[in-house]
């Protein structure tokens, strides 16, 4: 085959290959893309739709300077980041205890498999109201069982102090989204390749060593999609504050999600919404630079 | 190939479609309202529509149905209406949302179908108008009331003081897990049970020049009065800080509590001795005072107004005039418990016996209720001060602090959408 028939092929593959990739980009730019660069725009103006008669007039960066110095912002921004290290902390050590449980084999490994992700696979709303139950009434479950267990006294009102309110949101996210971190580091678990425990042992390595030396740096790949995973969804935490605290007492519970939602659609001010809703993102988008980068590092580490 | 056939079939489609449209009889028209709708109001709204669809042949009302809580609705409201979308043509909104929809542009403006504004209680008409425009009408007038056992108590107690040792000698002795129970959580209904303390000791939210007086000391005095109810006189439950009127009627209606303050909506509901264990057992009265203030009650209710973008405002009109109606209003009053908007149904005997209270009594109680201010950034001003009475109210922050926050960031509102009282709207 000549030289000029091969690069004509190529060239005709590469342009396939890009009319075959088309759709896939139109349809990423029209539904990514797009709404991003579209509430970028929004947030350079003041747009608040209970004042049509004001316009829609750019004003800059006006919108983000208003964030900056709000303290109801911050005060969100710090609970969501409280939020988000606690609940992915917890969530990442009991879903790798999880998942060595669940990587032994026994009788009905599958069966505990699939009952493990019952949790996963319910809706939030749902879950979330199931949680607030248990821990809102002076008679609910939890106050019933922490007063007969001597544990409290008498029953607390979970909801009205400003850091107990935290206790159902972290315990409901936990019991949530546990199942999920565990599967993905089953999948880890499970292309360690088995030959190497069985090098370690012949050398006389105890299983405190074999874990610490073997599984836990082979699982770091896991470790860290887990983690962008978890801390990306954590950071974005909505559904199942609304529907536990409200955010309350007071804004005590409140994450920035909340904060933006309530401002675009109770508020109805769409610009300033928009600025919030670009520095959520922007803070998502950091943190997952952040863990790529360091996944990448780890990759190279491990080659 | 494909687009010269698509030409050649246009134009023969056309002429069918206007064929058929010449030689069909007149279409419906259909109207969408959107209204809470469940149980006995339900069955009762039937009835009316039903009614109004056989008096006006080719109009047909389907209704559309929308979550009863009121800050879910008002969502689905905004995205729909922000959309521009022609349904639904009515809709059914709490009192409070009407200037705020209005001026967004979302409200047809009701003038120029010359509605009977001089029926109408005056308060519900003014709560209803924006830029001297009307924008709905009033369905039904809500009123907070404090309701009271008849066998627990001699009497209704009068001040707040009285309240606090009545309610707490009578739950003592009858054994009862509550004394006073009212709307706690961090919504809407707070800044209901709080701007009737608030007139009980001569406070207000915002004064007649529209400035905000939420900081004074009389303000403080009541928000503190509501804290101390909790705290130190261990009358009130704080589970009440996560209750909305549901909650609190259940409580009521299980016979838990000595007192309860809520709309007119319980009263039927708890008459039922089905469900109810205090039927026979209970009276109303207006909410306690203290000699600086007078006794409240707050003014809420539901109007029916027209979407802007409606295909049919004549008929959609015939419809909000159909259902507020006397005979409409008193079969509604009867059936449900609440209170007609329109004073002269009050006189005589139709309303008789509907009421826990004489109808006379009503009308005075709803001439005197407090409206809350009438503006288009009433959500945020409400969410603002729902924050710093629920913050006081968990004992995050005092009752001086909490409101002085208040006041700020509310002044600041005003200030930065051009609604101060210097500007003026």
């Amino acid at each position: 085959m000549s030289r000029n028939t091969e690069e004509s092929l190529a060239r005709s593959e590469a342009r396939l290959a890009w009319l075959l990739v088309l759709p896939t980009l139109a349809i990423l730019l029209s539904i990514a893309l797009f709404p991003l660069l579209w509430t970028v725009w929004e947030s350079l103006h003041l747009h608040d739709l209970r004042m049509p008669w004001r316009g829609r007039p750019f004003i800059g960066l006006a919108n983000y300077a208003e964030a900056l110095t709000d303290t109801r912002f911050w005060q969100a921004m710090g609970h969501t980041a409280a939020f988000t290290l606690v609940s992915v902390t917890v969530e990442l050590g009991l879903g790798l205890a999880l998942a060595l449980v669940l990587h032994h084999r026994y009788r009905g490994r599958g069966l505990v498999r699939a009952a493990v992700l019952v949790p996963w696979a319910m809706p939030t709303v749902v879950a979330a109201l199931v949680w607030r139950l248990m821990f809102e009434s002076p008679v609910g479950i939890v106050n019933a069982v922490l007063t007969d267990l001597g544990v409290m006294r008498e029953p607390l009102v979970w909801f009205t102090h400003p850091l107990a309110a935290w206790v159902p949101v972290i315990l409901a996210d936990v019991w949530k989204t546990t199942p999920f971190v565990a599967i993905l580091l089953l999948a880890g678990l499970q292309t360690i390749d088995p030959t190497l425990y069985e090098a370690a042992r012949i050398d006389g390595a105890g299983p405190w060593q074999q874990f610490c030396h073997i599984t836990l740096p082979l699982l770091r790949p896991a470790f860290l999609v887990a983690l962008i995973f978890r801390t990306l969804d954590a950071w974005r935490v909505f559904d199942l504050i609304y529907v536990l605290t409200g955010g309350g007492p007071g804004t005590a519970t409140e994450p920035i999600a909340l904060y933006a939602f309530g401002v675009m659609f109770s508020h109805l001010r769409f610009g300033f919404g928009a600025a919030l809703s670009v520095l959520i993102f922007l803070v998502s988008f950091a943190l997952a630079l952040l863990y790529i980068r360091a996944l990448g590092r780890e990759g190279r580490g491990v080659a | 190939m494909l687009l010269l056939c698509t030409a050649r079939i246009h134009p023969v489609f056309l002429l069918m479609l206007l064929l058929t449209a010449c030689h069909s009889p007149s279409q419906d028209i259909v109207l969408t309202f959107s209204s809470s709708a469940v149980g006995a109001e339900a069955e009762v709204l039937q009835r009316q529509l039903a009614r109004f669809m056989a008096a006006h042949q080719g109009i047909q009302v389907i209704q559309r149905v929308t979550p009863d809580a009121a800050d879910q609705r008002r969502q689905l409201y905004v995205q729909w209406l922000n959309a521009r979308a022609g349904e639904p043509d009515i809709l059914q909104l709490d009192i409070i949302w009407t200037p705020e929809f209005a001026a967004a542009g979302w409200l047809l403006p009701l003038d120029s179908f010359a509605p009977p504004r001089e029926a109408f209680f005056p308060m519900t008409i003014a709560a209803n108008q924006w830029a001297g425009q009307l924008y709905a009408l009033p369905w039904f007038v809500d009123v907070g009331m404090l309701y009271w056992r008849t066998d627990l108590l001699a009497g209704p107690p009068r001040t707040f003081d009285e309240l606090m040792q009545l309610v707490t000698r009578a739950r003592t002795d009858a054994a009862l897990p509550f004394g006073f129970i009212w709307q706690g959580a961090r919504y809407e209904g707070l800044v209901t049970v709080f701007l009737e303390y608030l007139g009980g000791f001569g406070g207000q939210i915002m004064d007649d020049r529209g400035r905000i007086v939420v900081d004074s000391p009389a303000a403080v005095r009541a928000l503190t009065a509501m804290r101390d109810a909790i705290y130190r006189d261990g009358a009130v439950p704080p589970s009440v800080l996560t209750w909305q009127e549901e909650q609190v009627r259940f409580a009521f209606q299980n016979g838990q509590a000595v007192c309860m303050r809520n709309w007119p909506y319980a009263y039927r509901l708890l008459q039922d001795s089905a469900a109810s264990l205090v039927a026979g057992k209970f009276s109303v009265a207006l909410m306690p005072a203290t000699a600086d203030g007078s006794p409240t009650a707050t003014l809420g209710g539901s109007q029916l107004a027209i979407n802007a973008h409606t295909d049919h405002p004549q008929a959609a009109y015939q419809l909000i005039d159909y259902l507020t109606r006397p005979e409409q209003l008193v079969e509604r009053a009867r059936a449900l418990g609440v209170y007609p908007p329109r004073p002269a149904l009050y006189d005589g005997s139709l309303l008789a016996g509907v009421f826990p209270v004489p109808p006379d009594q009503v009308r005075h109680i709803i001439e005197r209720a407090v409206p809350r201010p009438v503006t288009p950034v009433y959500a945020e001003l409400s969410h603002i001060l729902q924050i710093a009475l629920h913050r006081a109210l968990t004992r995050q922050q005092d009752p001086t602090a909490a409101l002085a926050d208040a006041a700020r960031a509310m002044c600041a509102l005003l200030e930065r959408v051009d609604l101060s009282p210097q500007a003026g709207p």
